[in-house]
């Protein structure tokens, strides 16, 4: 039996989401308008969308695209940016370039990246790319920065090379943070990848969404909205477990520290 | 030499017992018990007066040897700050010996020249005759903040310098937890650092840097963020442990009473610029227990006669 204060935690969350279609299944009934479809008639489309293959296949390259684009991000930011937290140089090199691009938002860069490479899977995973970086650099720079200098140094004095301590200190010690950076980028990766795919119509799941509006098919559209939104809300509380179990260590296992000298 | 303190034979004496003579036969190198204080001298130095003759050959058994040495910081204001002004020291091997001074003096600096952690602005600091360049597993620290790795357990962070030596998994993990019970943290091991009080936490540090077999231990006010009663209990079981393999300590602390209770010799230091003021030895008889030294007038003379050198250094302006 679940402790009552553990329970009320857990259903927070699906409770939320039953108020929430609740709130909508009646603002619908009562404005009785075609474009604002019930609640109801939005989940009941759902099953039509999972059970076709072409929109099956169009969500999938979603997916593979967002996942390249993440993956490919994350595994370029998180050696920079701890590059730049322990360097100076490195730091003053980028700092500048990245100030630049931060504010500018990536769907803005399409319509150039479009006229270069095209309205293919390269341009979609190129702005889902773009999109990730910045978090996942910032926080990993501002992550090994934090760094305590005596623990480099305790390393170096075991014999640990530059290199191996950036690899077997700042990056350990840093992974909270790094982490922290991940799960927003993960985040911009579905939103970057739902306004890459409006912008240039071919494949994936904001083609099925805008399609759908298109045609009027105001109830696919709004299947599509909980789709997407399911989708952003899962990976987030997988990666949210994965993160948990990776910096354990950083939180404390009990509430106080043992009292012992 | 190594094999002095890999816990085999000398840890096998229950931790606390103070009972270091049975380690006395590893010390081949080392100056024989119980004429320790007698043995070691820290070559004084006056600094502006001492000049170490190019020449001149060191006692075979001076294990460091800071030859005038100046550090110079830029502050924020664009001003140079001297932290540390001419200094010359030569430290024997096997002898304790605390940097004693008032905060700012730059007595952790010249640890940290010592360790290589820092470069000296001049001057040469050598450990065994070669010029320290950088830090190395020969000179192990030991630092007020701890500085354990949060991710890896007490264990982990015990092996992970036998294991960066190259030491094989079984082995490190056998000689880590004989070290772990030396420093009597049994039954931690497999607790994170952020699981465990400021006293553990200094233990566990101390048994990390020890596990990687270093000539010298530098301590940097290991005690100082701990609260009195334990700064105590780790001051006494420092010194067990110390009895055990009687390696070169370097301990820098600004409390006059924990330098004469711990060392041989006390390296006092003024302020701006950071100078040795004095070096005077302790010459109270070991293995030391805390509540006979307290009563003996010999204690209580030393500590005395330093706070009153502080005191006129302070009240007669920068010293020297």
């Amino acid at each position: 039996m679940m402790p009552p204060a553990t329970l009320t935690r857990r259903a927070a969350p699906v409770l939320a989401c039953i108020g929430l279609l609740a709130v909508w299944q009646v603002a619908s009934l009562a404005l009785k308008n075609d474009s604002f479809p019930t609640a109801i008639e939005a989940i009941r489309a759902i099953p039509d969308i999972l059970g076709d293959k072409e929109s099956l296949i169009n969500i999938l390259a979603s997916l593979r695209r967002m996942a390249i684009g993440f993956g490919v991000a994350v595994l370029v930011s998180i050696p920079l940016g701890l590059l730049m937290g322990r360097s100076r140089g490195v730091a003053a090199f980028f700092n500048p370039l990245l100030m630049v691009i931060y504010p500018v938002p990536k769907a803005a860069l399409m319509p150039i990246i479009m006229l270069w490479l095209g309205v293919g899977d390269i341009t979609k995973t190129l702005v889902i790319f773009l999109g990730v970086s910045l978090p996942v650099i910032y926080h990993s720079f501002e992550g090994a920065k934090a760094v305590e200098e005596k623990m480099l140094w305790s390393g170096a004095a075991m014999g640990l090379s530059p290199a191996q301590r950036l690899l077997r200190i700042v990056l350990p010690a840093a992974l909270p943070e790094i982490l922290t950076g991940c799960r927003t980028g993960l985040v911009l990766a579905l939103i970057t990848m739902i306004t890459s795919e409006m912008i240039a119509r071919q494949s994936g799941a904001g083609n099925i969404l805008f399609n759908a509006l298109d045609m009027g098919q105001y109830d696919t559209v709004f299947a599509m909205i909980i789709i997407v939104g399911a989708m952003g809300i899962c990976l987030d509380a997988i990666f949210e477990r994965v993160r948990a179990r990776l910096v354990r260590w950083s939180e404390p296992q009990f509430d106080m520290p043992l009292s012992f000298s | 030499m190594k094999v002095r303190q890999n816990g085999r034979g000398s840890n096998d004496a229950p931790h606390g017992c103070g009972n270091g003579r049975l380690s006395g036969r590893f010390l081949a190198k080392l100056v024989p018990y119980g004429e320790a204080s007698d043995g070691m001298t820290v070559v004084p130095a006056r600094s502006n007066e001492w000049v170490r003759p190019v020449t001149s050959h060191e006692p075979a058994s001076a294990i460091i040897e800071i030859d005038r040495v100046s550090q110079v910081f830029q502050t924020s204001a664009r001003r140079d700050h001297v932290a540390l002004s001419d200094i010359s020291l030569t430290i024997e091997e096997g002898a304790f010996v605390s940097i004693l001074g008032p905060s700012g003096c730059g007595k952790s600096t010249l640890l940290y020249i010592v360790g290589g952690f820092v470069s000296p602005t001049n001057g040469t600091a050598r450990m065994k005759g070669q010029a320290i360049t950088g830090p190395g597993p020969d000179r192990g620290p030991v630092f007020q903040e701890f500085a354990l790795f949060p991710w890896k357990t007490v264990l982990g962070n015990v092996m992970y310098g036998p294991r960066q030596q190259g030491v094989r998994a079984a082995e490190a993990e056998a000689q880590s937890r004989t070290l772990i019970e030396m420093v009597g943290l049994k039954g931690f091991e497999n607790f994170y650092p952020k699981e465990l009080s400021g006293g553990m936490k200094q233990r566990v540090a101390l048994a990390r840097t020890l596990a990687y077999h270093p000539e010298v231990l530098l301590m940097d006010e290991p005690f100082g963020a701990l609260d009195a009663h334990t700064r105590t209990r780790l001051q006494n079981d420092l010194l067990n442990i110390w009895e055990r393999d009687r390696k070169t300590v370097l301990f820098v602390t600004h409390s006059v009473d924990e330098a004469v209770f711990l060392s041989d010799k006390v390296v006092m230091m003024s302020k701006s610029p950071g100078r040795i003021r004095e070096v005077i030895d302790i010459d109270l008889p070991r293995p030391r227990r805390r509540t006979e030294l307290l009563l003996d007038p010999r204690y209580q003379k030393y500590v005395v006669d330093i706070e009153r050198m502080f005191d006129d250094g302070d009240e007669a302006g920068p010293a020297l």
